[in-house]
């Protein structure tokens, strides 16, 4: 298995269950690849990286019971801020002070497109062709007309899938949407896809997953080559270590899964150069406490300008500290990511400082860079340019001899989100025992 | 715009049919990005634009064809 992330940690659980034989390779020095826990106060923590999950991410939820992970509402109780345009304003709810009737147009149309995508098989979508060469802000430019709408547009699309416009396929953003259950369910907290978290932090789940594993996970070993001969796959590491296997899963994202050595070489690509990196940058700001509550406020706020593109209060729903996570989303991603870590503070505190006066400075500020993570490359997760579903899709899943695939993108339910991770793992654990009938060794 | 329209226009928006003329939109289903959905509708349909805050004051089917009826404010 190549990657600890949760694809390949599911997966691996599952083949080990099975009784085969299995060895973990994990490029970093910890597992969990796009989760990631920060302590914000002692046995307190806050999510680095992935944190929300819904009641339709039932994989997930199967996974978490298992190891005896709970999950925890997210608390939106209370107004909300908004700079978009004309100074920061309170408003009741998560309900933008733009026009709604604009709005609704914008709406409307990501409707009719989410509902025209092939959920199971984007590039059999009737004109897919079309769909895939125009990117989402080629699209906007044309189909929205209220300066509201195309003030918005950009905005959702970093909540949603933390992706430039200018850098997704119309196709992509439509699939993403329509994977995720559609931009109500995805847009939502409470019964929706942000209702809940888990519990002490999302690392836990591929913590306690490795845990089981033990000896078979592997860290500081990322895997350059992997050659095929007729007896088997060798996987060669970084520092020259040597795996012999009778098949391999590569269990990360795209454009890493695209940067290994194949020999025979792979017959399609897993990237492309219009494959890019959704960009996020999370900071959580952490306070004594959630001070805005007693403002009235949720903690809730979107902005037009960056860094901070929108706020969401993640306080521990038990532990003595309040937090404050700020998403920095697209092509602001990569100028924050640039700034050193002095500007990026003091950006974060002066920006914080207008959305909530009065607030207090914070005990400390982490920053979760995800857009210079080399073992991640891809955040929230990989994103679709134009001509991407059109190529990759076909041999997503298509098995390279003894190579097999998972992780979240090749995964069409639930695409980017560690639901989709789960599913992913499944399958890829399934289709190796298929396919590979003497791995089995009788428990 | 009458009862009846507005009714199926719920109906269609919440993607749920036992929507009647009473029924708040907000406990059947509604949230606001979906309000949203209504008022472009009912632009495009009736030719009358409704604020979101006009919606959450008439949030029933029945409410909103009197709202829409009542003119243009
Ligand atoms: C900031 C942020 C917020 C997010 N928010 C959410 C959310 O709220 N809800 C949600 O469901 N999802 C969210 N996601 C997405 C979610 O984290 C991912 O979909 C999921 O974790 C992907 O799992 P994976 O196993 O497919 O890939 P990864 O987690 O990327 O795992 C791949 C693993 O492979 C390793 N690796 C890479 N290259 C090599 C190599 N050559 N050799 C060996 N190992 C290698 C990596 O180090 C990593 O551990 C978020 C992601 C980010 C970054």
């Amino acid at each position: 298995m190549v990657g600890a992330g949760l694809a390949g940690l599911t997966a691996a659980a599952d083949l080990a269950a099975a009784g085969v034989e299995i060895t973990v390779l994990e490029a970093r020095d910890r597992v969990g690849g796009r989760t990631h826990g920060i302590e914000v106060a002692p046995g307190a923590w806050a999510d680095g990286g992935a944190a929300y999950l819904g009641d339709r991410h039932t994989e997930l939820h199967k996974l978490m019971a298992g190891l005896g992970l709970a999950a925890t509402p997210t608390a939106m109780d209370g107004g909300s801020r908004f700079a978009l345009g004309g100074g920061e304003k309170t408003r009741a709810g998560r309900f933008p002070p733009l026009n709604a009737v604009a709005l609704g147009e914008l709406f409307d149309l990501l409707y009719d497109l989410t509902a025209r995508v092939r959920p199971d098989a984007p590039w059999l979508t009737p004109g897919a062709a079309g769909l895939d060469a125009v990117t989402a802000a080629e699209w906007a430019a044309g189909a929205l007309r209220h300066p509201d709408a195309r003030l918005f547009f950009p905005l959702f699309l970093g909540e949603m899938m933390a992706a430039d416009p200018a850098s997704v396929s119309v196709l992509h953003m439509a699939l993403y949407l329509r994977s995720g259950g559609g931009i109500r369910y995805l847009n939502a907290f409470s019964g929706g896809a942000q209702q809940d978290r888990v519990l002490g932090g999302a690392h836990q789940i591929a913590e306690r997953l490795a845990a089981q594993l033990g000896a078979r996970v592997r860290l500081n070993r990322p895997v350059r080559a992997i050659r095929q001969d007729g007896g088997g796959v060798s996987v060669h590491t970084g520092d020259g270590e040597e795996h012999r296997a009778d098949a391999v899963v590569v269990a990360v994202p795209p454009l890493l899964a695209q940067s290994i050595d194949y020999r025979p070489g792979l017959p399609a690509p897993r990237a492309t150069t219009a494959t890019g990196r959704g960009c996020a940058v999370k900071v959580q700001l952490v306070y004594r406490e959630p001070y805005w509550h007693a403002h009235g406020l949720s903690g809730w706020s979107v902005s037009a300008t960056g860094p901070l593109l929108s706020t969401v209060d993640d306080s521990p729903p038990d532990a003595g500290a309040g937090v404050l996570t700020g998403f920095v989303t697209g092509a602001e991603a990569y100028r924050f990511a640039a700034l050193d870590p002095a500007a990026r503070e003091a950006e974060t505190l002066r920006q914080v400082g207008e959305l909530f006066p009065g607030l207090p400075p914070p005990d400390a500020v982490h920053v979760s860079d995800w857009v210079n993570e080399p073992y991640s490359r891809g955040c929230y997760a990989a994103v679709f340019g134009p001509g991407d579903w059109l190529r990759l899709g076909p041999g997503l899943r298509t098995p390279h001899g003894r190579v097999h695939w998972a992780g979240t993108e090749t995964s069409t339910e639930f695409f980017g989100l560690m639901e989709g991770a789960i599913r992913s793992g499944h399958r890829v654990a399934a289709e190796v025992l298929s396919s590979h009938a003497t791995l089995w060794r009788e428990p | 715009m009458n009862v009846y329209q507005a009714t199926v226009l719920f109906r269609r928006v919440l993607e749920n049919p036992q929507v009647t003329a009473e029924s708040d939109f907000f406990h059947a289903g509604g949230d606001s990005l979906l309000a949203t959905r209504v008022l472009s509708a009912v632009a495009r349909e009736y030719g009358v634009e409704l604020t979101f805050e006009d919606f959450l004051l008439a949030p029933t089917p029945a409410a909103l064809a009197s709202t829409v009826t009542g003119g243009p404010r």
